[in-house]
């Protein structure tokens, strides 16, 4: 009766270390195919195309994408594999270290350089001839995200940008008829909703992501353009008014806490539809988010609101880039080809993931109104730049300017020490 | 035993109205894990939070279970967990027993290096691990995880077993000695059984961590097929949005075998309370 | 017989001799199991770790990493993000490991005597435990969100202050947010190992004290505290070193924020090594955050082990 918990112990490892054998013998480890064109290829890719158990996206590639592809390429299957997306990096990183790269990734815009840096990356523009062809046709901010040291690292695979979304109940109460189109036209909202306990604009943080539309608006730049200095461009008056006008606002408490991190207020995603917030900037995957959580919430887009600079926002998205490790580099660039291709960026289109080739977004913002509002703000929007050290970036630029905002410091003074601190950067790089 | 028995009515009062207060405060998170799991992302994360989910559905759990091959990497836990586990009592507890009742060459720094296997962080480590097991032919395969898993636990599981294993009474080591019974026969028949609330401990344990692990668990499984349970529940975290509903079911199938595992060892407190050092 | 005596002499010092030295063999022999794989999986990376902290570490397979010396380590020492980082986690530590310490002997103590509730009782107070970190840091940052519970409770139903504290917009205030989470999750770990514990102790010595006219805490304090000793000096040295390697809950509940004020030490090394790349410099964190944390537990150890030897 009193069985002894060694016995226990010995009497189960030996049941699970057979469970665990025969569960291991089923599938041998994919080896190193033959690189050569006759015989069959095996191409992996890493993604992220998951997106949180949304498998509309996975679906395409895996079941129609994919499929067609291999029809079209006798001899060359592609295993697709989903990483969970905050774990990409460090799984590229790791893969990196120990010589252990898929052939194919679908990595973030911020990553390319840094990992091109490294010497991760295969320059594109030196192993496929047809590079200038693929590159002309897509959007140049979109393409410029692959740039590193004089060359190309991998082609856009899909992108987004950000518009100002707001909402009829936010117009009618500050008494206005269209959205903010200009940097004048938010001022006077702000005045207008001043007391009704609505935020004329939100937005969870102050790195290049949230703070650069306001920035490249208002005229102002980062660094000039061969990434050489910021000193002079981030703390030029241009730079410094754009964000003294957010400044402003904050400080009259248009603008809530959540802009300097406080991660317990309300998010912009549900501040918004619930009337909290008047205007933010968001990507286009907020239309599903909403249509699932708040059905009854019709958002309106419209442009960044322009400044002196016109109406600039920041891309986002992926690129599709070559592991210099590959053993299969013509039939990864043949797959990366085909991503270019109406069949593969109209299909990811209707999924959520907007074209980077500039006539299939025509194409799909014909077939997607919803998506019209990005297509356009797309064509002028800029990339962050384009370096091995953009995280960083981000952390300087949250870092100096959160005492701005809070009052301990000027605008002026916390841009002057965030761009010699970028200058270091590019300095270095 | 009769000491036990006479608590006074007052006292018995107060315990459990402090128990139960504990308990509550406790487990609130965990109903709100398990009340998320049944609501449709429309209802996720109110504020304030909504502890009846009203509607309820199913849904999250049809999704988790059908949307990956979850019965298969709920398999490769159950496979690297248990194995992990019990290949790390056994060798830890050899290892504790060496600290605990010899005196040798070189103990006092082989301790200190045990030790400060609890402080490296972890992260830190995974670069020159994953060199290692490449070299091993250890990636992309569950024995890859074991033998790292059960590496990464000596530490702490020696550490804990320690402890309990000086508090051992040393006339008993002596008697054993005088039967003529060997170092293993000491370790097997007398150090074993008297410490079973301890091992019952470590098993709880190290099998929890093994379950949770991560990173590991990231950087050297490749093919889907070979996903354990963690990998399988971060992919249901979104890039621009998660769908809570998801990740909290598929964390309730997670977490029921933890507590199936725990249940089944904590009763060794008890039999380690009848048949324990008092009776030596 | 003297004849018979002499030729066995020798046999007889040749198995003693064998057994001397099998003796002397028995402790590695239990040993080597574990610190063989210790040693391979554990100590070699962590050396391999330390090597590349004086090294402006390449990760790409193959490449060539600078050796520069002390040059990450002195980056540190004028790094204010570090020495925040390396004080935000000391207060972590402060804050968080007293009240898992008392708390979960508390609990321990009040579930050690048998009864029909006590599993139920053991499950429940270990739940937090298995709740993963992220569904417990997640669910903290909507308790402590500006419209969230505790902020109701405070505001609405205890009338303390006017309920509309951000207490993830700054940094102390996110500090005891995160405080309470660690020690929300600690208490059933904590709880566990005393139970253990309290399971060796003597029932005659409990009883003999009672005897004695002892009262429950002169019984606590002569019987049970120097019975768990070796315990105890476990559950603290584990708790300091959890408490310094505190990550997931700030990365979650926080990220850092705001502006970096709620960095902590793990935090700030994840960022430099696999957001910056920076492997070289969040080696030389992880190498100065073990020194630390080494030096403070060999401190402990001591304090544990002389009492306890005074008491032998």
């Amino acid at each position: 009766m009193k069985r002894s918990l060694p016995v226990l112990m010995v009497t189960s490892i030996v049941t699970v270390t057979a469970l665990a054998l025969a569960g291991c013998s089923g599938s041998p480890s994919n080896g190193a195919a033959s690189g050569s064109a006759t015989e069959p290829v095996t191409l992996t890719m890493w993604g992220t195309y998951g997106n949180g158990g949304n498998t509309a996206q996975t679906d395409v590639l895996n079941k129609t994408l994919i499929p067609s592809f291999e029809a079209s390429h006798p001899g060359i299957t592609v295993k697709y594999v989903d990483i969970p997306y905050d774990s990409l990096k460090q799984k590229l990183t790791t893969g990196a270290a120990g010589g252990e790269l898929p052939d194919l990734v679908r990595s973030d815009i911020g990553w390319v350089a840094q990992f091109a840096s490294l010497g991760v990356l295969a320059p594109l523009d030196q192993k496929m001839s047809d590079f200038t062809t693929l590159s002309g046709a897509v959007y140049p901010g979109s393409l410029a995200t692959n740039a590193w040291n004089g060359h190309y690292y991998g082609l856009p695979l899909d992108t987004n940008t950000r518009v100002l979304i707001t909402s009829q109940a936010a117009l009618t109460a500050a008494g206005m008829t269209k959205p903010p189109a200009t940097f004048d036209d938010l001022k006077a909202m702000a005045t207008a909703l001043k007391g009704k306990k609505i935020a004329v604009f939100a937005d969870s943080g102050l790195q290049g992501w949230n703070i650069l539309p306001w920035i490249w608006s208002g005229g102002g730049e980062i660094t000039d353009p061969k990434l050489t200095k910021s000193t002079g461009y981030l703390d030029g008056p241009q730079s410094v008014a754009a964000v003294q006008m957010l400044v402003d606002l904050y400080k009259q408490g248009a603008i809530p806490n959540l802009l300097t991190g406080n991660a317990g207020a309300t998010s912009t995603s549900d501040g918004l539809p619930k009337g909290q917030y008047a205007t933010i900037l968001d990507g286009p995957w907020m239309h599903d988010i909403w249509k699932g959580q708040y059905p009854d919430f019709t958002p309106i887009y419209a442009p960044v609101p322009a400044g002196p600079g016109g109406s600039i926002s920041v891309v986002g998205g992926e690129d599709i880039v070559i592991p210099a490790t590959t053993t299969h580099m013509d039939a990864a660039a043949q797959f990366v080809r085909y991503t270019q291709s109406d069949e593969f960026q109209l299909a990811m289109a209707k999924v959520g993931q907007m074209p980077v080739v500039q006539a299939a977004g025509t194409k799909a913002a014909a077939a997607d109104p919803a998506s019209a509002p990005f297509a356009t703000q797309l064509a002028t929007a800029r990339p962050r730049l384009a370096i091995p050290q953009s995280s960083q970036v981000d952390t300087i630029l949250s870092t100096e300017l959160t005492p701005a905002f809070t009052g301990t410091t000027t605008v002026q003074a916390a841009l002057t020490s965030a761009a010699k601190q970028i200058d270091a950067l590019l300095a270095s790089k | 035993m009769k000491t036990l028995q006479r608590t006074r009515p007052a006292a018995a009062v107060l315990r459990h109205m402090l128990l139960a207060v504990g308990a509550l405060v406790m487990l609130t998170p965990f109903v709100y894990m398990v009340s998320t799991s049944f609501k449709s992302q429309a209802y996720v994360l109110t504020i304030p939070p909504q502890f009846v989910p009203n509607p309820a559905t199913l849904n999250n759990y049809i999704q988790v279970l059908t949307t990956q091959d979850f019965a298969a990497y709920f398999m490769n836990s159950v496979a690297v967990a248990t194995t992990s586990t019990v290949i790390s009592v056994l060798i830890s507890s050899m290892t504790a027993y060496a600290f605990a009742r010899f005196r040798f060459a070189g103990r006092e720094l082989l301790f200190r290096l045990v030790l400060v296997g609890l402080m490296v962080p972890a992260m830190m480590l995974i670069i020159p691990q994953f060199i290692i097991a490449k070299q091993l032919g250890l990636i992309d395969s569950l024995p890859g995880l074991v033998v790292f898993y059960v590496a990464g636990s000596i530490s702490l599981n020696t550490f804990l077993l320690l402890g309990f294993f000086q508090t051992i009474e040393g006339e008993l080591f002596e008697a054993m000695q005088v039967d003529g019974a060997n170092a293993w026969t000491r370790y097997w028949r007398l150090v074993m059984p008297l410490s079973t609330p301890a091992l019952a401990t470590t098993t709880i344990f190290t099998f929890l961590a093994t379950w949770d692990e991560f990173a590991w668990a990231l950087t050297i499984i490749n093919d889907p097929a070979k996903r354990t349970l963690p990998l399988a529940i971060e992919l249901f975290q979104g890039q621009n949005a998660t769908q809570w509903g998801l990740v909290f079911a598929a964390s309730v199938i997670a977490v029921l075998p933890v507590i199936v595992v725990f249940l089944i060892f904590q009763k060794y407190f008890v039999q380690g309370l009848s048949s324990g050092a008092v009776k030596g | 017989m003297t004849v018979r005596a002499a030729a066995e002499a020798p046999a007889a010092a040749r198995t003693a001799r064998r057994r001397r030295l099998a003796g002397r063999a028995t402790p590695y022999l239990f040993l080597a199991p574990g610190l063989v794989l210790f040693g391979g999986l554990i100590l070699y990376p962590m050396a391999r770790a330390f090597q590349m902290s004086f090294y402006d570490w390449k990760v790409l397979a193959g490449a060539t990493s600078t050796f520069i010396g002390l040059d990450n380590y002195a980056r540190a020492a004028g790094d204010p993000v570090f020495w925040r980082g390396l004080a935000n986690s000391g207060v972590y530590m402060a804050l968080s490991v007293p009240p898992q310490i008392a708390l979960g002997l508390l609990i321990a103590m009040l579930l050690k005597a048998k009864s029909p509730s006590q599993p139920v009782y053991r499950v429940l107070f270990y739940l937090p435990v298995i709740t993963s970190w992220v569904v417990a840091s997640l669910l903290f940052k909507y308790l402590f969100a500006d419209k969230g519970l505790i902020n109701w409770a405070l505001g609405d139903v205890l009338h303390l202050g006017d309920g509309s504290t951000s207490w993830l917009s700054s940094r102390w205030t996110a500090l005891v947010a995160i405080c309470a989470l660690g020690v929300w999750k600690g208490i059933g770990w904590s709880m566990m190992i005393f139970l253990a514990a309290l399971q060796g102790v003597p029932q005659s010595l409990e009883e003999a004290a009672t005897m004695d006219g002892a009262n429950r805490w002169q019984r606590f304090r002569v019987v049970t505290v120097p019975a768990i000793r070796p315990t105890l000096g476990f559950v603290v040295v584990m708790l300091v070193i959890g408490g310094f390697n505190v990550f997931t809950s700030v990365l979650l509940m926080t990220a850092g924020g705001p502006g970096g004020q709620t960095e902590v030490l793990l935090t700030y090394m994840y960022r430099q090594a696999f957001s910056n790349l920076n492997f070289g410099y969040g080696s030389a964190i992880a190498v100065l955050l073990t020194v630390i944390v080494f030096v403070l537990t060999l401190i402990q150890m001591r304090l544990f082990n002389t009492s306890e030897k005074d008491e032998r």
